[in-house]
């Protein structure tokens, strides 16, 4: 516990070190030989540290290092190295009953007790650890109490609650610890089913869509529109229900784009607002004249801008294809031009668009906010 | 002479698809799926421009940038990454990046960035010049130095005009100024944000969540 020798020891013994951590406690009421035998066994194996394998407790092993022991204590007797025999008894049976009835590889007394499964073994060392910590207990009370004369009942009551604390300490522990464990696990497994539920609905159908799909552009569509969807739950920029800004509404209006038309659209976003009754009238007028786009520029890809300031919103549709001369614009596409315009003066908006044969188009929607 | 190029990323698929595709006009002297392997090879192998991904293990290609930024300053890095996230984006450029794209772009704008970075230019997509916008709008002068993080109306035209989608030489036409002073305005863009202080742009970062 303190440098490791008594664990090095117990491996070095082949015996469990809660034995040999009782003997150094025994030792150390005689006169602190356990002690000093601590520090020069620390001192002499200072850098042997090393993890060894713990070699199996032979019973018979066991006996014969413990008849060992008590030999040492009946020479120390014998040659006057002996304080006070009641000192040295009583230390000895707490210590060895502590270390017989804990033991860091079973799951605690009461369930060796309850528990047919455990080994016949464990159910004698416990037996004899608790009797040697009733012993002990009696001894010191009485040792105590010849002292002070009075308040043996107390102290009985106290000790008898210490050792019940020692005995069962571990047990409760190790008990609330499973119990938390258990508890995070089930956590955990909570978690994996619905990361697992999401990925079925989402990515996996999205994946054995494209394997039944020959078009490329149409692959490219699908596996564009999962990222997003994906990013958005990864990351969480999907807005609460109920919350909208013009941002997301805009990307769900191009992604519907691209989705219908099989056209990319490059969305860029500067600041965001709320949608109102007004900027709703700006994305719809966005969503129109991407379709626009979509339908007669004859391009690949094209961009949505929109950048939000203090004091106004501004939304820009470009893209790079065949464009027209606004003088001479077909009727029917007029019809859609004007529309756009309708929606955006309506709320106050301006709408402005360039266009040259070959050059492009650009629509520009304006709204002061 | 062609241009040497070192290619990092973790997804060797994509990896060998860019090789194939950048064969022909550069020299790919060599690629990495790791950060380490990729700052090691970049040292001896001093190529005039790396691709970098921005998210690998180990620290991504940021680590990649300023890994190499300490010993051979003047390789440069364009970053090529799936992420539009736009802290990765500004955190590769605050590292050193000259550039930012996505996968998603053409292979021959792929090789324009390419060449404009070797020439010593900026290279800005659309969606970083919008991040772009986004951070600085709103950017307080910071007290030692007011006029550094502060972008010029013409900067934030040209950003504009790139987020909208145009290239370069459009941004030209449509401002009536010359190409080379579109990239002198995109490269002096670039310096503010690599020098902008931090604590603006992590004012913006949490404004951004919030809203």
């Amino acid at each position: 516990m303190i440098a490791g020798v008594a664990g090095g020891l117990a491996d070095t013994l082949g015996v469990r070190d809660g034995y040999v951590r009782a003997a150094f406690v025994t030792l150390l009421t005689i006169w602190g030989v356990g002690g000093v035998l601590y520090l020069i066994l620390w001192i002499v194996t200072f850098d042997k540290v090393e993890d060894r394998e713990i070699d199996p407790v032979e019973p018979t092993r066991a006996l014969g290092l413990g008849l060992a022991f008590i030999g040492l204590l009946f020479l120390m007797s014998a040659i006057g190295i002996w304080p006070n025999s009641v000192l040295v008894l009583t230390a000895g049976a707490l210590s060895f009953g502590t270390a017989a009835i804990t033991d860091p590889s079973s799951p605690g007394p009461l369930a060796a007790l309850m528990n047919q499964g455990v080994e016949r073994v464990s159910k004698v060392r416990l037996l004899i650890g608790v009797l040697l910590l009733i012993g002990g207990i009696v001894m010191f009370s009485t040792a105590l109490g010849q002292v002070f004369q009075f308040g043996i009942v107390f102290l009985a009551v106290f000790l008898t609650g210490l050792g019940i604390f020692i005995a069962f300490g571990p047990w409760v522990r190790r008990l609330l610890t499973d119990l938390s464990a258990e508890r995070g696990e089930r956590i955990r497994q909570e978690e994996r089913a619905e990361v697992a539920a999401h990925l079925h609905d989402s990515v996996l159908q999205t994946l054995a869509l494209i394997q039944r799909t020959d078009d490329p552009q149409r692959m490219a569509i699908l596996a564009r529109h999962q990222e997003s969807e994906l990013r958005d739950w990864l990351y969480g920029t999907a807005p609460l229900d109920g919350v909208d800004l013009v941002s997301t509404a805009l990307k769900r209006a191009a992604a519907k784009v691209e989705d219908d038309f099989q056209i990319p659209v490059d969305v860029v976003t500067v600041g965001d607002h709320r949608v109102d009754e007004r900027t709703r009238a700006i994305v719809a007028a966005a969503t129109e004249a991407m379709v626009n786009a979509a339908k007669h520029s004859g391009v690949e890809r094209m961009s949505l801008f929109c950048e939000v300031e203090d004091d106004s919103l501004e939304v820009y549709v470009t893209d790079q294809g065949r464009g027209f001369d606004l003088a001479s614009v077909p009727a029917d596409r007029k019809g859609i031009t004007e529309s756009i315009r309708s929606r955006v003066e309506k709320v106050g908006g301006v709408v402005d668009i360039e266009s040259e044969p070959g050059e492009g188009t650009e629509v520009m929607l304006k709204l002061s906010l | 002479m062609s241009i040497k190029v070192y290619l990092v990323d973790d997804h060797r698929l994509f990896l060998s698809g860019v090789k194939a595709e950048l064969d022909e006009e550069f020299r790919i002297v060599g690629t990495a799926f790791d950060v380490d392997t990729a700052i090691e090879e970049i040292r001896g192998y001093r190529p005039d421009v790396v691709l970098v991904d921005v998210h690998m293990p180990d620290g991504g290609g940021i680590a990649v940038v300023e890994g190499v930024g300490e010993t051979n300053p003047d390789v440069k890095f364009l970053a090529l990454s799936v992420s539009d996230q736009a802290e990765d984006v500004i955190a590769m450029i605050r590292a050193g990046a000259r550039g930012y794209v996505t996968k998603t772009i053409e292979p021959e704008d792929l090789s324009d960035a390419i060449r404009r970075i070797h020439a010593g230019d900026a290279v800005f997509s659309p969606r970083l010049a919008g991040f772009v916008l986004d951070a600085f709008a709103g950017a307080i002068p910071s007290d030692d130095d007011p006029e550094l993080d502060q972008l010029t109306s013409r900067e934030k035209d040209v950003l504009r005009l790139i987020a909208r989608g145009f290239a370069y030489k459009q941004v030209a036409r449509k401002l009536n100024i010359s190409i080379k002073t579109v990239e002198t305005h995109v490269s002096s863009v670039l310096r503010k944000l690599q020098l902008s202080n931090r604590h603006e742009l992590a004012r913006w970062a949490s404004k951004r969540r919030i809203v």
